[in-house]
């Protein structure tokens, strides 16, 4: 590499002095966090392949389904059921682009750069936590778009129907951008806590696709009694149709949850643990 | 201006850090010198509030780091090459940092021609040399053109021309008033950049001086003598108040006496000298002897008076 012997010119301009955060701290902060975002492939990647996974699974969905309702002559289809099918791989993708996008930091280093530059920290976990947010908005959004014009060549033989004057309808579409957004807080918050990438992908994989699932069959009292308030249990009831709360339901003598008081419970997780993790980055050395 | 007061760092029953107080002042280069081990790098992340201190305080420019709205401005700080994100830029991640402060692209620029990085920029960080590494680490830190610099190690890595550039770009910043603080365990490193050394040795702080000042040690002179008599010399010598040392079977250390007062003494008693020799102790020695109790991790158990005192003369390593 070449060598310089430049030297920087005086400081030209005089110390700032104020002692508060000027205002728009937070805004410059979040800008920051923003490119650290983008200018990651990792990130990059992963948010293409939650596209892919998420119009790929509709798209097979809306193919057997057809198929099948060739065979049994089923009637109209919500197109919101079909919007929403890969909602289960979307959320890996989703909650493994959250835990990085914290503890990456803390695996290379950068996380001492970070928090030099913005020494009181929370404003870090929020900013990054407002990016995540937005991006898996976005992102949800956009693949709910090219899911609904992958799957029209289907549409006519499904007899899909698409009304957001529907309030089922509306719920189960608004539902899927929420509960992936929810689902990325909680991992994001997980990661802030456990603080190293194989931990809390380990913990939070385990969280989604093993521990509720287990839970559900086993025959014990208590475990029903809690099964319903775990975060996802309770956040996926957002996207089913009302006939398969009711079934789910039907199955369990345990609380019966509205899809919003389940959307509610898993956003009081994400929320319980982001505050913890708040709490702790104040407080550990880093 | 860093002001420590009482700092202390304490993991379970290890203290790192102990009670250490000292004052970084503006307009000269600093070394905080010492063993591996001995606090430097904790202490220098509790100066930014990164670890938090057990006991104590520390200030930036008259307050706590945490309490600097826009520190980059304020101070800026090379901890380790390694505090990056790998997957990243270069030009990506000074971005990224230059945002929270709001500082703009064209300083991100200026400060990547300044370190050399230009060629390098855009290329990911994980397949830097250690040497662009810390040219990275050095252009994060002068972005926000700061009043106080913090360097760790900042020469590590760095080729003999980077060295000489680090040490320029230390000496410069200082002469235009800025507060330059760089650690190092090189003491050749230091004697050629630093005005002013802490040297620091478990966690507790040795000497607190000007180079020189740390040189002279407050061993005003220490000659060598050699001696077939050297036992006599030692009784007539003691009795002036000198003090001597043995150092071997036929020569001696004396302090608090000029070699001409050596020389004068033996020749009144008539005892031949073979060797009478003024020991100009170099950085490295007075570093040594200061440290020679305080190392953490011995390689072998040091002979403290051959690893102080009698160690080779360096003549010339303060230039």
């Amino acid at each position: 590499m070449t060598t310089t012997t430049a030297l920087p010119p005086a400081r030209t301009a005089p110390l700032p002095t104020a002692s508060r955060p000027r205002p728009g701290a937070f805004a410059r902060v979040a800008a920051a966090e923003w490119i650290k975002f983008r200018t990651l492939r990792s990130t990059v990647w992963t948010l293409l392949a939650t596209v892919v996974l998420m119009v790929g699974v509709s798209v097979l969905a809306a193919w057997g389904t057809a198929v099948e309702a060739v065979d049994a002559g089923g009637g109209p289809m919500n197109a919101a059921q079909l919007l929403s099918a890969g909602y289960q791989l979307a959320q890996l993708a989703v909650a493994v682009l959250a835990v990085l996008t914290i503890t990456g930091e803390y695996s290379t280093g950068m996380i001492r750069s970070t928090f030099a530059a913005v020494p009181r920290r929370v404003p870090v976990l929020a900013a990054k936590a407002l990016v995540l947010s937005a991006v898996v908005l976005v992102v949800t959004v956009v693949s709910m778009a090219l899911s609904y014009v992958a799957t029209v060549p289907f549409h006519d033989e499904l007899d899909v129907r698409f009304d957001l004057t529907d309030a089922e309808t509306l719920r189960m579409t608004l539902g899927l951008p929420l509960y992936l957004v929810a689902i990325a807080l909680l991992a994001f918050g997980i990661g802030a806590l456990l603080r190293h990438s194989a931990g809390a992908l380990t913990a939070v994989i385990a969280l989604l696709l093993v521990v509720e699932n287990v839970l559900l069959l086993v025959p014990m009292r208590a475990i029903e009694v809690v099964a319903p308030f775990l975060p996802s249990t309770a956040g996926r009831r957002v996207l089913f149709d009302d006939d398969l709360v009711a079934t789910i339901d039907a199955a369990t003598s345990a609380a019966h949850l509205t899809p919003w008081q389940g959307y509610g419970v898993l956003v009081t997780w994400a929320v319980a643990l982001l505050a913890l993790a708040a709490v702790l980055l104040r407080r550990r050395d880093a | 201006m860093i002001e420590a007061q009482g700092l202390t760092k304490r993991y379970g029953s290890t203290t790192a850090v102990d009670r250490m107080s000292f004052t970084v002042r503006p307009g000269r280069v600093t070394g905080f010198l010492g063993p591996n081990g001995a606090g430097k790098s904790t202490t220098m992340r509790m100066i930014v509030g990164l670890d938090h201190p057990s006991g104590g305080s520390v200030t930036v420019n008259g307050r706590r780091y945490a309490a600097h709205p826009a520190p980059l401005h304020e101070v800026g700080v090379l901890l380790d090459a390694k505090a990056v994100h790998t997957g990243r830029s270069a030009r990506s991640h000074l971005r990224a940092m230059a945002a929270t402060a709001g500082i703009g692209c064209a300083r991100v620029d200026e400060v990547i021609e300044l370190t050399g990085l230009g060629p390098v920029a855009d290329r990911r960080i994980g397949g830097f040399s250690l040497g662009m590494g810390q040219r990275l680490g050095i252009a994060a830190a002068l972005l926000g053109d700061p009043e106080t610099l913090i360097l760790d190690e900042p020469v590590n890595g760095l080729d003999p021309e980077g060295v000489l550039w680090v040490r320029t770009l230390a000496r410069h910043l200082a002469a235009q008033g800025r507060t330059v603080f760089l650690s190092s365990h090189l003491m050749s490193e230091m004697a050629l950049t630093a005005d002013h050394i802490i040297v620091v040795g478990r966690g507790r702080v040795l000497a607190d001086a000007p180079v020189a000042e740390v040189v002279a040690g407050g061993h005003t002179s220490t000659v060598r003598v050699r001696s077939p008599f050297s036992d006599d010399l030692v009784a007539m010598l003691s009795r002036t108040g000198a003090s001597v040392t043995p150092t071997g079977p036929d020569t001696l250390e004396v302090r608090g006496r000029t070699a001409a007062e050596v020389g004068d003494t033996a020749a009144a008693a008539g005892v031949p000298i073979h060797e009478l020799t003024p020991v100009e102790r170099s950085l490295e020695d007075a570093y040594l002897q200061l440290t020679a109790d305080e190392v953490e991790y011995h390689t072998t158990a040091i002979d403290q008076q051959t690893a102080g005192a009698s160690a080779p003369m360096t003549e010339g390593a303060l230039r």
